[in-house]
């Protein structure tokens, strides 16, 4: 035993290069499989511990828009349920729309966001504590003074001090002592559904009493938090909690929801096992690679060994017994590259670290070892290299002795593969490497399956981000194909088109032009699909800025409406079709209710995202809105800057935002921004494997045609010759490798972006795109590198002893 | 006709090796010692100890001859091959080729005078596996400049291969790859052949038949180094020089005088 293992190692001494090279492959993919998986492991712990360190409330209560009811009625109401012991806590709190200006210096910041007003207890007591990243969390003392502190997540964004003050609706100025993370908005949902809205919603959180002072309703609040006592069924009290409190405030709609029911924090959840299946793909697909890899290698020196291996069949040696010594190698490179696998699963798991933490800062981040996915990324890693050895072995011991004998390995059967027929033009050295191609076609597509395999990885995973940009690209042409600098200005309620809202606005000095439109929440369905849409009605013909319609059909009587792409699969229909549209029709000055319409799908905008929908403002009358408005388009005075109409129209009564068109595309970019971290850290890894697989084939050919090029020089062929042919031979393995990874990963790609990417991100319709960029790399990679690579061995070319490696006989 | 030119040749090289030993630079004729050795060594350092492969190996062989080098194995046969083909350089002494010293000329000199001036017979064939024999024999004759399809084929036919030009060396046998292999170094037209070993794998009558060939060779005017350590083979030759241990034991006509190829037997 300890002499085959004595032997076996010497095996692979003699082509450590290899051997290092595709225990490298390996560790690639057992490393990014532990170390992408182990992240998701982290998220769940550090999530879990946040939620728990910061108290989140179990079940939160809110009033319908506009109500609002005694604070500590509410409060009172609650604790009035059965067995009241089960409420731990109930705190009534009061959440004030409002626009916040948090400009500096040199920088205009204004975004709507919300000021949430709360009883500042602490401790045990408490309930959806803080946690400070910068300055201070609130003390009881500060109830007395406006003081607040603000959202990090904004506050980060735009790098604003510790402390300071922001300005927020009525022109109250306000101070914050500190950037805090409250588990309520460990992520930031903005108006517009489910995006990542931190660069446009700003948070601030204050006392109960400062927030009712701030919105003038003393003794008001409009949500109560509950957190049950331990042990409590919290199901049983949301229950109790809605009965009661139903009963309790019969005017007034009450929802109450579970803090698990809560979308945010669902999506959080949800994101680590969406996630969790990009990373799988990734660790399969490089794995793959690597097996190719390991494959290639054991294949090519289990022909090495042909002969022992048939001399000891001649011998009678068991074919078990001669098996051992080519799979022993096979085991070594694997724990070799499991080794080195813990490794990059670290280092991996280390940045994936960093950039989570970036993304989701959150009080408490635990990142222990995973020792579960390291030894399941190990068994990988193990048993791939060892399952690619068993069948070059199984087939090297199904030889009959008298072929493995026989000299010149390649042709050990003397049976020629057909193609190896072909007749070829020009001199023999310009034949040769097409030759060699030729008649050892296993080994020339193994070899090319194996660069083909990291191309396909390469192209998959580059041109998700390619399609994710493409995306945004696209959104941002289309929003800025006419009117770029316009301004979104959102009011405060509908009024008539002729109000003195809307008149103030138009005559503002900053203001060139502008136009009044709608913009309502609304539902599509069709048969049992629905979507929900932000529907915008605008001028469509002769607007300030209007969508562009593709695969345009006439309305035929109904009213028309332009949907998404996304939302037009989701909804199984296409352009053409008719859909029903819940909508609000309004009744009375402020009274509306749901009502029912069809409509008919007049055409697809290129926008991506899912719930953008516009109609005619003409079919405003179905809603009963027509001559109202309560978003208006509106372009600056040419020379007045973007900034300037922002901060002059934020001045204006009535308006509740304003904000420069480009708004829409950047949430989309932060709504990405996840993906497209983790994509370049696996985009290096990517990398890397391709060009130890480009390595590692040129090496592995190198070492076979040794003997043929030292036959060369004794013929005198000067090494650029020689290298010239072996840079052909690699060129056209390159070429076809390449070729087939840029088809394979064109699939892979539709595949990942028509399957995967829906469920991590059903708001959005990503398409397909491979950028110019991403095929040169490829090229770059699959062509240029595996090409040039025989330059590697020019020194071991020109250092090689001639007689030596003429001498030995195969 | 040959044997008394070839033998007029080896004489005068007896001559110039006693009469003028270590005056290599007195500039021998054109038409003799194409190739001159003087105080040839060569050792290799194995783990840690030395292994003297050649020791003062001083030799002189004129253009036109058929040497044979003989000797035990390793005695420092394919060695002495290796240093006059330029694949090997020698730890000690001068090498001379057609009046141009070989050791320590530029790689460029020496991969030119490979292609241009000799031309190898391998003891372990070295075909190119993936080309046919035909392919095999042209590679021979392209890199010395020729690009002739007949030339190879007619190569082919001299070595008794005529129905195994499109066969690769893997589907022909040991006798038939050293053919193959002798028709690619003869059919490069160099002046100086070096076959270590070229009936090795031969049966009695295909040996006589190459023997033969590398004899109308040597009396074509190129100079054939064999190298074997088989006596028999050596009595076909002008001359013969036996290694012993990496030294030149004896140099001289074959006991008896050359004998004609046809009457050989082993
Ligand atoms: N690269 C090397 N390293 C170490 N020793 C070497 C090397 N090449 C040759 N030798 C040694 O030099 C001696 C002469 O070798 P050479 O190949 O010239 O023998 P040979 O006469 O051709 O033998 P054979 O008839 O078996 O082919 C041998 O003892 C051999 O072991
Ligand atoms: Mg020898």
């Amino acid at each position: 035993m300890t002499r085959l293992l004595r032997w076996s190692w010497r095996d692979l001494r003699a082509r450590w290069v290899q051997v290092v090279a595709i225990a490298f492959i390996v560790a690639l993919g057992s490393g990014t499989y532990s170390g992408l998986s182990s992240t998701s492991a982290w998220r769940r712990l550090s999530y879990d511990a946040s939620y728990r360190q910061l108290r989140v409330d179990d079940i939160h209560v809110t009033l319908s828009d506009g109500s609002f009811v005694d604070a500590a009625t509410l409060a009172a109401a609650a604790r009035s349920i059965p067995q009241p012991g089960r409420i731990r806590a109930a705190q009534p709190r009061l959440l004030v729309p409002t626009q916040v200006d948090a400009s500096t210096a040199n920088r205009t910041i204004l975004v709507p966001g919300r000021i949430v007003g709360a009883p500042i207890v602490g401790g045990a007591a408490g309930v959806d504590l803080q946690a400070a990243k910068a300055g201070r969390v609130l003390r009881a003392g500060d109830s007395s003074a406006p003081t607040a502190t603000i959202d990090y997540h904004f506050a980060h964004h735009f790098a604003l001090p510790a402390a300071g003050s922001v300005t927020v609706s009525g022109n109250h100025r306000l101070a914050y002592v500190g950037q805090v993370l409250q588990p309520e908005y460990f992520v930031i949902t903005g108006n517009q559904g489910n995006l990542l809205a931190e660069a446009d919603y700003a948070v601030l959180f204050t006392s109960l009493a400062q927030a009712q002072s701030l919105a003038g309703r003393p003794g008001a609040a409009n949500e109560l938090v509950v957190a049950v006592a331990p042990g409590a069924d919290v199901p049983r009290v949301e229950q109790d909690l809605r009965t009661t409190l139903e009963a309790r405030f019969p005017d007034v709609g009450v929802k109450v929801q579970a803090r698990r029911a809560d979308r945010d924090y669902r999506s959080l959840y949800d994101d680590i096992a969406n996630d969790q299946r990009f990373y799988d793909i990734f660790a399969i697909l490089i794995l793959a690679a690597a097996a190719f890899a390991a494959f290639n290698l054991t294949g090519r020196m289990v022909e090495a060994q042909r002969r022992e291996i048939g001399i000891g069949m001649a011998l009678g040696v068991p074919p078990r017994r001669l098996a051992v010594r080519p799979l022993l190698a096979g085991v070594e490179i694997a724990v070799l590259g499991v080794v080195l696998g813990i490794g990059m699963g670290a280092l991996l798991g280390y940045l994936m670290g960093s950039v989570l933490r970036g993304f989701v800062p959150l009080p408490v981040w635990r990142l222990p070892f995973q020792a579960g996915t390291f030894a399941r990324g190990a068994a990988l890693g193990l048993l791939i290299p060892i399952a690619a050895t068993i069948y070059p072995v199984w087939r090297a011991v199904r030889v009959a002795p008298v072929d493995a004998i026989r000299t010149g390995a390649l042709t050990a059967r003397g049976r020629v593969p057909l193609l190896a027929r072909i007749p070829l033009p020009g001199r023999t050295t310009e034949q040769l490497p097409f030759r060699n191609l030729l008649r050892a076609p296993r080994r020339t597509v193994t070899t090319v399956l194996g660069i083909a395999a990291a191309i396909t990885v390469l192209i998959g995973v580059v041109g998700m981000t390619d399609s994710f940009f493409a995306t945004i690209d696209r959104a941002d042409q289309e929003l800025l194909k006419s009117s770029p600098r316009r301004l979104s200005v959102d009011l405060a309620s509908f009024v008539p088109v002729a109000s003195a809202t809307v008149t103030g606005i138009r005559q503002s000095p900053v203001v060139a032009g502008s136009a009044t439109d709608l913009r309502l929440g609304g539902t599509l369905r069709n048969g049992t699909a629905h979507v929900d849409t932000l529907l915008q009605l605008i001028d469509l013909r002769h607007g300030i800025w209007t969508p562009t319609i593709e695969h345009a059909r006439p309305a035929g009587g109904l009213p028309g409406i332009v949907i998404s792409a996304k939302a037009a699969h989701d909804l199984g229909t296409s352009p053409g079709g008719v859909v029903t549209l819940r909508h609000p029709q309004r009744t009375g000055v402020t009274s509306y209710r749901y009502v029912q319409s069809k409509v008919r799908v007049i055409g697809i905008t290129p926008l991506p995202t899912r719930y953008v929908a516009f109609m005619d403002l003409r079919s405003a009358s179905i809603m009963g809105l027509t001559g109202i408005t309560n978003t208006m388009v509106v372009v600056p005075r040419s020379g007045v800057s973007t900034g300037a109409a922002e901060r002059a129209l934020f001045g204006q009564p009535g308006v509740a935002s304003v904000q420069p068109v480009q708004g829409y595309t950047d949430s989309v970019r932060h709504e990405l921004a996840r993906i497209l971290d983790i994509l370049l850290i696996v985009e290096g890894a990517v990398l890397l494997l391709a060009l130890l697989i480009a390595f590692n084939s040129a090496s592995i050919n190198a070492d076979e045609r040794a003997r043929d090029h030292a036959t060369m020089f004794a013929f005198g062929l000067p090494v650029p010759r020689v290298i010239r042919m072996a840079v052909t031979e690699s060129a056209v393995m390159g070429v076809l490798g390449t070729a087939l990874g840029v088809v394979l990963g064109w699939l892979l790609l539709g595949w990942l972006i028509s399957d995967l990417l829906p469920r991590a991100y059903p708001d959005l319709g990503i398409v397909s795109h491979i950028a110019p960029r991403t095929l040169a790399t490829a090229a770059g990679v699959g062509v240029l590198a595996v090409a040039m690579a025989p330059l590697l061995t020019i020194r071991k070319l020109r250092a090689m002893d001639i007689p030596s490696t003429l001498r030995v006989v195969e | 006709m040959r044997n008394q030119k070839l033998r007029g040749a080896a004489r005068a090289q007896e001559g110039d090796a006693l009469g003028e030993a270590g005056t290599a630079g007195a500039g021998p004729g054109p038409h003799r010692d194409v190739i001159a050795l003087d105080s040839v060594s060569r050792s290799y350092t194995v783990g840690g100890g030395t292994v003297t492969a050649l020791t003062d190996v001083s030799l002189r062989i004129a253009s036109g001859e058929l040497v044979v080098i003989l000797g035990p194995s390793g005695s420092g046969k394919s060695t002495l091959l290796n240093l006059i083909g330029a694949l090997d350089v020698p730890t000690s002494g001068t090498i001379t080729i057609a009046g141009r010293r070989i050791d320590g000329a530029s790689r460029a000199d020496l991969f030119r005078y490979r292609r241009e001036s000799v031309s190898f017979v391998f003891q372990t064939f070295n075909l190119f596996p993936t080309l046919t024999a035909l392919e095999n024999v042209e590679f021979g004759a392209e890199v010395a400049g020729g690009r002739d399809r007949d030339r190879a084929r007619r190569a082919l036919v001299d070595v008794g291969l005529a129905d195994r030009l499109h066969h690769f060396p893997g589907q022909l046998s040991g006798g038939e790859q050293q053919r193959v292999a002798i028709a690619r170094a003869l059919v490069t037209g160099n002046p100086i052949l070096l076959a270590d070993e070229p009936t090795g794998e031969l049966d009695f009558h295909t040996g006589v038949q190459i023997l033969g060939l590398l004899g109308e060779h040597a009396a074509a005017g190129r100079t054939v180094v064999v190298v074997t350590h088989n006596r028999e083979i050596a009595r076909a030759a002008d001359r013969v020089v036996e290694l012993s241990s990496g030294r030149v034991v004896a140099d001289g006509p074959p006991p008896g005088g050359p004998t004609d190829v046809r009457e050989l037997r082993w």
